[in-house]
């Protein structure tokens, strides 16, 4: 009994302490960013590093998404040989939930694990630590150039992803539904309105947010050498994915 | 001629990398059928694999079930206002396609990414060349417990998820939209090709995750940055693994379901 | 028991000079030698190649006259679990007791066909080869409970359990104070006088490295520098040799 309501009391402990830690590293970044205080010169770095690194496996990712979504509502458009309506439920699907949520996931996958790997071994190797001998600040010169630049490398992947999974979803409406292009464009651009676009990107960028909080934590906390590194990325993005589908239900509840 | 060199030395990985995939799926399969394994270990990794990740499975697809009804009924209830099929549809989706899906999502990052970091730092402090000193196989010693393992529990967390989804699906239906238990949960709509192609999916994904970053492990290389790089790959692989398998048996099923 | 030939190892960056460049050696039954050299001359890369770990491009390796290159996989996990190897990083299975791990190839071996020796047997062997290091009272612990002159001497009883003809010790004193490092020469001798095995060392401490080996390589900038009796490297022609073996700041290195 006594030894459930410890193990009970450690679990809630170290709960608070990585969700209090994320909490604390976002509002450090954000003062830090308000004050105009961060590094220009790694953020680009990073943007590159983060954003068009990442552009072949998320433009793969979308373009079978896509095809996927397709299927999907083929096999309802089928059964009602409601043929006009394809472009409406792929892109509606895409737009608003799947897209934002596997870009998301891949995205953490790639971008949010490396990082947590990245800033690990900066960590493990002591050079965190140099930093800070050097008098430059962890958190303007290493945190918030990450966190802006993943928010901003989403933002961009995302618009190409939802183009490249459109794209993909009348290719294979054509080939696997027999659906001409002219109709399902027709039926995206009538029933798709800017309002799911937006809430879709605003919704991918918040991930990015809660990706970058994620694996920067996570990656700053390593302890003790390769094995503390491989732990803690796994530890990151399993706390990504996480943190993705529970916003993601706030977020859809919210913005209608 | 710079571009062209790049080109032909990045083929070249390229056919590597899926010679040594295809070696290690070949190794991982023949180890798996001759059954000399280590004593336990395959219970530890059951353990490892499954109960880890029941938790994370069943509050991500949880969510999942609410965001899906909650956006199916939204839309509905703008068009025809007639939510009587919901459930039904929901169900019939979750089992062929959403559930073993999702399901393969949540466990390439939470089992893909823990089996390469695993393996990777035994890569790193030399276990794995310790292994092959005693005379053992690494893939055959390290990678077969967790792919029966994997195997086993993707279809099982595929099934805890999709009840998952669905309970929490008809709870959302029941409070936001008023739709009753008994409406909803109208498992008449389910049939067999979609139990099978579900079964299908969720037995492929539990068969590549492990795998993937089974073969992501075995080739770190360089201290505590590789083994980082080693589980960042490994995520990334196996959950595009899942991607284009849940596609490619989309396709299948969808045709076959059309020649019937 | 060991012939190499011409062994040609190209660096993992194609702009870098290959890391070793047509190596030939020889080494007798019951021979100790050392190998010495410069940091990142690859001493741990030429073990590796020796036990088949790893393969060189060109060269033939041969282990108690069966050429590694030719071997079946089978054969290849036959000749390795033939040789003992004391891991650099120690390369303790962490998921095991130290008692578990010391047993770890004697099992393998069992499994093998190579030994044939009971439950009991192997036990006994275990608590004979973990008193031989002085841990007898440790084999319960796991690995990371132990300090790291504790873990080397663990994977030295791990590499000598099964008595093997061919030993291969990789860094055995890395990272120890001298009062264990004398702990570790000394075991590594008993055991030499014990099983008359073939042993092969790499340490980066030159001077205790040549009291214990009769022979002594060394190897720089892809090649075979010095081979010959330890005695003689002070009076070695090669001035590289001379300043490495006596530390001095002054020289081609």
């Amino acid at each position: 009994m006594t030894r459930a309501l410890l193990t009970l009391g450690m679990v809630v402990l170290s709960l608070c302490r990585e969700v209090g830690g994320m909490a604390l590293l976002g509002f450090y970044t954000f003062v830090n960013l308000l004050r105009g205080r961060f590094d220009a010169k790694e953020l680009v770095r990073n943007l590159y590093k983060m954003g068009v690194v990442s552009v072949p496996i998320v433009s793969l990712t979308a373009l079978f998404t896509g095809g996927t979504m397709v299927i999907q509502s083929g096999i309802f458009v089928q059964r009602f040989q409601a043929y006009g309506l394809l472009g409406w439920g792929t892109g509606y699907a895409v737009l608003r939930e799947v897209g934002p949520i596997l870009i998301g996931l891949m995205f953490s996958g790639r971008v949010g694990a490396n990082n947590a790997a990245d800033l690990g071994s900066m960590v493990v190797t002591e050079q965190v630590d140099g930093l800070r001998a050097l008098a430059i600040e962890p958190i303007p010169y290493l945190i918030v150039p990450r966190v802006l630049a993943m928010m901003l490398a989403m933002f961009c992947l995302l618009v190409l992803g939802d183009a490249v999974a459109i794209g993909g979803g009348m290719l294979f409406g054509k080939l696997l539904l027999g659906v001409d292009y002219a109709s399902f464009y027709a039926s995206f651009v009538d029933a798709i309105k800017l309002w799911d676009v937006t809430v879709g990107l605003l919704k991918g960028t918040f991930f990015a947010l809660m990706i970058a909080l994620t694996s920067c934590h996570y990656g700053l906390s390593v302890k003790g050498g390769a094995v503390g590194v491989g732990q803690s990325v796994n530890d990151a993005v399993v706390a990504a994915a996480l943190l993705i589908m529970v916003s993601d239900d706030i977020w859809t509840m919210v913005l209608r | 001629m710079k571009s062209q060199r790049a080109l032909t030395s990045w083929a070249a990985s390229l056919r590597t990398q899926a010679t040594q995939l295809g070696q290690i799926a070949m190794l991982v399969c023949v180890g798996a059928v001759r059954a000399r394994r280590p004593k336990g270990e395959l219970l530890r990794q059951l353990y490892q694999v499954g109960n880890r990740s029941l938790l994370f499975v069943l509050v991500t697809l949880g969510f999942t079930g609410m965001v899906l009804v909650f956006q199916s009924c939204l839309q509905l209830s703008r068009v025809t206002g007639d939510l009587s099929q919901v459930g039904g549809e929901f169900i019939k989706y979750l089992v062929h396609e959403f559930g073993p899906s999702l399901t393969a999502m949540m466990l390439a990052t939470r089992v893909g990414a823990g089996i390469a970091a695993e393996i990777g730092s035994m890569v790193v402090t030399e276990q794995v060349d310790a292994l092959r000193m005693c005379g053992v196989e690494p893939v055959e010693y390290l990678l077969v417990p967790r792919f029966l393992a994997t195997l086993a529990m993707t279809l099982l967390l595929a099934v805890f998820g999709v009840l998952s989804a669905v309970m929490m699906g008809a709870f959302t239906a029941h409070q936001t939209f008023h739709v009753p238990y008994s409406v909803f949960l109208d498992l008449s709509k389910v049939k067999l090709p979609d139990v099978l192609t579900g079964c299908i999916k969720a037995l492929s994904y539990g068969a590549a995750i492990p795998i993937v970053s089974g073969f992501c492990g075995l080739r770190t290389h360089g201290g505590s940055e590789g083994v980082g790089w080693a589980t960042t790959r490994a995520v990334v692989s196996s959950s595009f693994a899942v991607i284009v398998l849940d596609f490619l048996i989309s396709a299948l099923a969808l045709l076959s379901w059309q020649s019937m | 028991m060991i012939a190499l030939d011409g062994i040609r190892k190209l660096h993992l960056d194609p702009v870098q000079p290959p890391v070793f460049d047509g190596i030939s050696l020889r080494i007798a039954e019951g021979e100790t030698c050392g190998l010495c050299g410069p940091g990142a001359s690859g001493k741990s890369l030429l073990l590796k190649i020796i036990c088949g770990l790893v393969r060189p491009e060109h060269g033939t390796v041969e282990v108690a006259g069966r050429d590694l290159g030719l071997a079946s996989p089978d054969e290849l996990r036959s000749i390795q679990s033939r040789i003992g190897y004391l891991f650099q990083n120690n390369a303790l299975f962490d998921s095991m007791t130290v008692q578990e791990n010391v047993a770890f190839p004697l099992r393998q071996r069992l499994r093998l066909g190579q030994e044939a020796l009971d439950e009991q047997q192997i036990l006994a062997r275990v608590s004979e080869s973990l008193r031989g290091v002085g841990l007898a009272t440790h084999a319960a612990k796991m690995p990371s409970q132990l300090s790291g002159g504790q873990r080397k001497r663990v994977a030295l009883a791990r590499a000598v359990v099964a008595r093997p003809p061919l030993l291969i010790y990789d860094e055995p004193t890395a990272g120890l104070d001298p009062v264990t490092t004398a702990k570790i020469y000394d075991l590594l001798g008993t055991e030499q006088k014990l099983t008359k095995s073939t042993t092969l060392i790499v340490s980066s401490d030159i001077d205790a490295l040549r009291r214990f080996s009769d022979r002594m390589l060394m190897v720089y900038r892809g090649r075979l520098c010095y081979d010959g009796p330890s005695a003689d490297m002070d009076e070695s022609a090669s001035p590289v040799v001379r300043q490495f073996v006596r530390g001095e700041l002054e020289g081609p290195l």
